[in-house]
């Protein structure tokens, strides 16, 4: 474009800038503290309305008082003074959302922080706006989880399905995996047609930039949106956070897209809303938590839901992950989000130290609603497994006390220690599903029961080429089809077979 | 039980004091300082003090307006905001105060009953900014 025709267009453009006088409802800053304003004034504002300071800062109406009206300042307060003038927009908080925002990371305003530059628009339309804050979708528009997510970790697939529009807990002392196993979801959702937004609460900027370029490298950020609000932010960031990345997922679930919404975490989140109500002087309840802590978790994880075709198809799956102290799952925060969730994948530091990684202790683990969307071939070899691992630990403890066991629980130990070895996985290494269906069969139907353990990760990895050598029918009707047949079955069989003669050689 | 706000109580005594002759207000004021008093409320004066000024100009018609501009507002043009604001506020008198800003590059802003109309310069400059950066 030349310098004439940039000239022309502004001059258009200033010439259809049109210039209407109008009344403005103004307050004034009363008081301003840790990113809180008081201000009187502003008259008829609304609750979640955004208001601008003189200094061009923008705030947020938290707090509806008599004489007052309560702001949390979303930039630098440093700049902002008593009896600066206050303005209302009359907006509710908005982010803007578009196709262009995958791969980008933004803020909890929706604006991006990665040194990329401007969101690009299409065709010169304005991107859409979203309200932060939305009322869930109603019962009508609903549908029940039937498609799986699968996270790639055996696991869980296996244990602890995850369905298309679930809630599912991942709870856990610090340094357990629980970040882990949201960034192995994330990197097994490589077509599977599945758009991801990563939601980082008072995380350090060095752990999301190590996030970043491991997405990058699993070339998973062409599906993923990371919404981040820093641990040097101000708390009020971390508040609108989860927020802003649900209504980004709510822009790609209008268009009928499935979404995997992961928020890290919900306990710095309390913790931030903790801090802006105590400012507010909101009276504070158990462990300090204002009394709406349960319905600022509630509405946020409401909006996960899966749709029916009527209204449009999508599904939003939120994983929220909950950090415990000393494994304590009593405390307030993850007590209300294990009643609010529908099901908990718990992490201990004991199996992680022990070498089980992921350490997820898979007796009190569950999913609610995901074993409807379990496809019928995981079903079928993963129906007894959760039982059989159940009565493992209940004979690991007895048989401490003696060596003098018969047969059926020596075999039944023995094939418990498989099992947990089998389930053991490497971090950032998702397995397709087919190929989980492949080792956990030949776990139930005891192919392992003769090999040693040592040997079983080497007899897995080579069991899965094998098959995918030698068991093509199979596969493709695992895979494509999602179904489980005699013939598929007997192939399979016959796979394993050789298999384990050629490898016992 | 509910806590009893300052409008309320601005309200009560503005009530109260209407009965009252001059002769009686020293005598009412102190009467309703002891209540304050009694009622753990002095802390909430000045507040209360504000609003009893706000019902008793709101009953009298009298509405203030804080003009800002770049240079002094002639005669001509007070008049007829006068004129245009009573109408607007239903008041029966309009109380202006001035002030002068260099930053408004021009125009004038007017302040009142937590409402501003501003046809400053540098309000249409913000204004066409927004207009430029928001429409790509």
């Amino acid at each position: 474009m030349s310098k004439n025709d940039i000239v022309e267009n502004l001059r258009r453009e200033i010439e259809n800038f049109s210039f209407e006088a109008k009344v403005e409802k103004i307050g004034h800053v009363i008081e301003v503290y840790d990113g809180i304003a008081k201000c009187n004034g502003l008259t008829d504002v609304k609750s979640s309305e955004m208001v601008t300071f003189s200094g061009g800062e923008e705030g947020v109406v938290l707090n509806l008082e008599e004489d007052t009206v309560g702001v949390i300042i979303l930039k630098d307060f440093s700049k902002i003074k008593e009896g600066d003038e206050v303005r209302s927009t009359g907006r509710i908080l908005e982010v803007p959302v578009s196709d262009f925002i995958l791969g980008r990371i933004l803020n909890a305003l929706g604006h991006p922080i990665d040194g990329k530059g401007e969101i690009s628009t299409q065709n010169g339309k304005t991107a859409k706006s979203y309200p932060v804050e939305k009322i869930a979708p109603g019962v009508v528009t609903r549908k029940s989880v039937d498609q799986p997510v699968v996270t790639g970790i055996k696991a869980i697939d296996a244990l602890i399905p995850i369905g298309r529009g679930q809630r599912e807990l991942i709870i856990g002392d610090r340094q357990t995996g629980k970040t882990a196993i949201a960034i192995d979801a994330i990197l097994n959702q490589k077509g599977q047609n599945m758009i991801c937004v990563y939601v980082s609460i008072g995380q350090k900027d060095s752990k999301l930039r190590k996030l970043q370029t491991r997405l990058e490298e699993g070339d998973a950020m062409d599906y993923t949106v990371i919404v981040s609000a820093g641990s040097s932010e101000p708390a009020a960031l971390s508040y609108i956070a989860p927020y802003t990345g649900v209504s980004i997922a709510e822009y790609f679930m209008d268009q009928g897209r499935d979404v995997l919404i992961i928020y890290d975490d919900l306990s710095k989140h309390a913790v931030a809303y903790r801090e802006i109500s105590l400012l507010l002087r909101r009276p504070p309840g158990r462990e300090a938590y204002p009394g709406d802590v349960f319905y600022l978790h509630s509405r946020l994880l409401e909006r996960a839901c899966r749709r029916n075709e009527n209204y449009g198809g999508g599904s939003i799956t939120a994983l929220p992950i909950i950090e415990t102290q000393v494994g304590d799952v009593s405390a307030y925060i993850p007590t209300n989000v294990i009643s609010i969730t529908d099901g908990q994948i718990f992490l201990e530091t004991d199996l992680f130290y022990k070498g089980i990684r992921p350490a997820i202790n898979v007796g009190l683990s569950v999913s609610r609603v995901g074993s409807n969307a379990q496809i019928k071939a995981m079903k079928k070899v993963a129906g007894t497994l959760k039982l059989d691992l159940a009565q493992f630990r209940e004979l690991e403890a007895f048989s401490q006390f003696g060596s003098d066991l018969d047969e059926a629980t020596k075999s039944q130990l023995e094939r418990g220690k498989r099992a947990v070895e089998v389930l053991k996985q490497p971090q950032y290494a998702p397995v397709a599903i087919e190929n989980q269906v492949v080792i956990l069969y030949s776990l139930v139907k005891g192919y392992l029961d003769d090999i040693s353990i040592d040997k079983i990760k080497d007899f897995e990895e080579g069991l899965v080429q094998y098959v995918q050598r030698n068991a093509k029918v199979f596969l493709k009707e695992i895979k494509e089809k999602k179904i489980w047949s005699d013939k598929g079955e007997e192939e399979l069989k016959k796979a394993i077979e050789d298999f384990k003669t050629s490898f016992n050689k | 039980m509910s806590i009893i706000s300052n409008q309320n109580i601005a309200e009560a005594i503005y009530l109260a004091s209407k009965d009252e002759t001059n002769r009686n207000i020293s005598f009412f004021v102190n009467k309703v300082i002891k209540f304050l008093s009694c009622k753990r409320l002095l802390l909430r004066s000045k507040d209360i003090l504000n609003l009893l000024e706000k019902i008793f100009n709101e009953e009298r018609g009298l509405v203030y307006a804080k003009i800002s501009s770049k240079e002094t507002l002639n005669t001509q043009t007070k008049k007829e905001l006068n004129l245009l604001l009573s109408k607007k506020y239903n008041a029966k008198e309009i109380l202006f105060s001035e002030s002068l800003n260099e930053k408004l590059l021009g125009g004038f802003k007017i302040e009142i009953k937590n409402e501003i109309i501003d046809l400053t310069i540098h309000n249409k400059l913000k204004k066409l900014q927004e207009y430029l950066t928001i429409k790509k």
